[in-house]
């Protein structure tokens, strides 16, 4: 039994789903499933950060660990995405009862999805990593369709399901030339062969390539980002913040072992010959049309989205630091990600409980005035915007400090990534900020429908839980960036 | 004696067969073409994995993968086919281009 310990949070994940059809299907009157797949996701992350804390050195069976980490890194990882479904679970327990969506499937789904996120970010296998990519995806592709009668809803669906089913194919494709290139489908193992020579090298970069493309479209980086913005916009809000959240989080912690375990060769990880430059590319490309592209919108939620794009384009260059700055990279790619979470979990959050049923908040014209109407809804959502720019004393400052600061450590090559990012955010600017002119200093065009924030005992838990870790990551950065470090130093080492 | 049949040829046939798929997925509308399409890409990926695994014989990971990617085909041509009744639904069509409420 104590040999199955490191993957307690997993367990718990997959009875509580499996617990939670049964409930659904058994109890007769409605049970309040929210509450539950909440709880779920709390009991799973306080077993990470229990197993984190008493940091046992647990015998683990081979049949485990050959598939996947128990180390730091896979713990936070679990923190991270237990956390994002965490606040998803509460927002939807809002949304979709406002919007008279209640149906016991889509927290059973967003428990299944959360699983294959934690299985992917923990899994040192080619296999593992097919498997909880898939599993993940396929859980995320059903809640993008979950409003079945909305047209909007099932082309989001559509447009997911066949870009990220073309994806996996890639991810696949390159996954069968790795293995045939090396001989093994063990990151660790892959690594070993690259670097002792005994790999075809063609073969394997090849491989490396297919599944770089395969995950950048996981994480939405430019020029694999088409989908992004129409499913975002089309899904049910808490799909999409859980999409944005903890699908995000896993599909950059696979890729930052890809790269360090399997690849983290002299030769691969060149900063002129290797991913590094491929991996800043993208980067430089995400952030620039990110940025742009999210300043004509009208929509808040394609904003958002075009927002999120951008985000990855900031985590990306720290992952293209992560050889050459080692630690520090990968620890700001960690912590960035932790404060990517509550952040956008703030703001979509708040963007949910501006609206209520049949007046649902989409556009900015749908803010004008709320901060004056209804003053304590509006403060949530300039607290979120105020994160994802990145002001000070928000969580968002520490993480683009952090990310800017590895850049520049790296040197070299990646000093000018550090340099467009800083422009770029200042980009940023305009947009988050243009939420928060229309909330305190515009009024509603006469006989526009006018947004009026629901009542639910379950938003507004979840804003002032992620309000609270916005401003403590904001204030007092200390303990989630020693975490983020001692998670990072085991990779790295 | 005939044609000896390599490696080789086994991973041209691969390539082959997963190209065919990934064009049908560019430059076919049809939702279930495109779904075939991707069946056609993982089934290729089988081709190579066990084709590498008869010539890397010393354990059956290639075959075990290949077992993997059959049983998530399944699962994802249902969640497939799912989304295609849900736009049928709305929009009496299977063409994924009449999809367009989100452009903008």
């Amino acid at each position: 039994m104590s040999a199955l310990m490191p993957a307690l949070p997993l367990l718990i994940l997959v009875v509580g789903a499996l617990a939670m059809m049964l409930v659904d299907a058994f109890v007769e009157e409605k049970a309040e499933l929210a509450l539950m797949s909440f709880w779920i996701f709390v009991v799973a992350g306080g077993a990470s950060v229990g197993l984190w804390v008493t940091e046992q050195v647990i015998e683990v069976p081979e049949v485990m660990s050959l598939y996947l980490a128990t180390d730091r890194m896979s713990l936070f990882f679990d923190i991270v995405i237990c956390g994002g479904g965490a606040f998803s679970a509460l927002l939807a327990g809002g949304y979709l009862k406002e919007h008279a969506l209640e149906r016991g499937e889509f927290y059973v789904l967003l428990v299944f999805t959360a699983f294959g996120a934690i299985i992917l970010a923990r899994s040192v296998d080619l296999l593992s990593l097919f498997i909880g990519l898939e599993t993940m995806s396929l859980g995320a592709y059903a809640m993008a369709g979950f409003r079945r009668t909305s047209a909007r809803s099932t082309e989001a669906a559509l447009k997911y399901f066949l870009l990220g089913s073309f994806a996996a194919a890639l991810l696949l494709f390159g996954s069968a030339l790795i293995y045939g290139a090396t001989g093994s489908t063990n990151l660790a193992a892959i690594g070993t062969a690259i670097s002792s020579g005994e790999a075809q090298l063609h073969l394997a970069i090849m491989g490396m390539m297919l599944m770089i493309v395969g995950l950048a479209f996981k994480v939405s980086a430019v020029p694999f980002h088409m989908w992004t913005p129409d499913t975002y916009e089309g899904a049910i809000t808490p799909a999409t913040t859980f999409m944005s959240v903890g699908v995000k989080a896993a599909g950059f912690a696979i890729l930052v072992r890809v790269l360090l375990v399997s690849f983290g060769d002299d030769l691969s990880a060149n900063a002129e010959t290797g991913w590094p430059p491929v991996i800043a590319g993208l980067a430089a490309i995400t952030m620039i049309y990110g940025n742009f592209a999210a300043v004509g919108q009208s929509s808040v939620k394609r904003m958002l989205a075009y927002s999120s794009i951008a985000h990855a384009g900031y985590i990306l260059v720290g992952v293209a630091a992560a050889f050459r700055a080692g630690e520090e990279a990968v620890s700001a790619v960690l912590y960035y990600l932790m404060a990517y979470t509550v952040s956008n979990a703030l703001a979509f959050g708040s963007l949910i409980y501006m609206g209520s049923r049949g007046k649902e908040a989409v556009s900015f014209e749908d803010l004008a005035g709320v901060g004056r109407r209804h003053p304590a809804a509006a403060i949530p959502f300039v607290l979120g915007v105020l994160s994802l720019l990145g002001f000070p004393p928000t969580a968002g400052f520490f993480g683009k400090y952090y990310i800017f600061n590895a850049a520049v450590q790296a040197g070299g090559g990646f000093v000018w990534l550090a340099v467009l990012g800083v422009l770029t955010s200042a980009v940023g600017a305009y947009y988050y900020l243009r939420v928060i002119v229309y909330l305190y200093m515009k009024q509603p065009q006469a006989g526009a429908p006018v947004a009026v924030p629901m009542k639910s005992g379950y938003v507004v838990v979840a804003l002032i839980l992620s309000s609270y870790f916005v401003l403590r990551m904001g204030m007092a950065p200390g303990t989630y960036l020693d975490m983020a470090i001692a998670a990072a130093a085991e990779l790295v080492a | 004696m005939g044609i000896e049949i390599g490696l080789g040829e086994y991973l041209a046939l691969a390539s082959v067969i997963f190209g065919i798929g990934a064009m049908g997925f560019l430059t076919r509308r049809n939702m279930l073409i495109q779904l075939m399409s991707i069946e056609l890409m993982l089934n290729s990926v089988n081709v190579m994995l066990v084709a590498f695994n008869r010539y890397m014989p010393e354990n059956h990971t290639g075959q075990i993968f290949a077992f993997f990617v059959i049983a998530v085909a399944a699962a994802e041509a249902a969640v497939g086919l799912a989304i295609v009744i849900s736009l049928f639904r709305l929009k009496q069509t299977v063409e994924t281009d009449k999809a367009d409420a989100l452009r903008h």
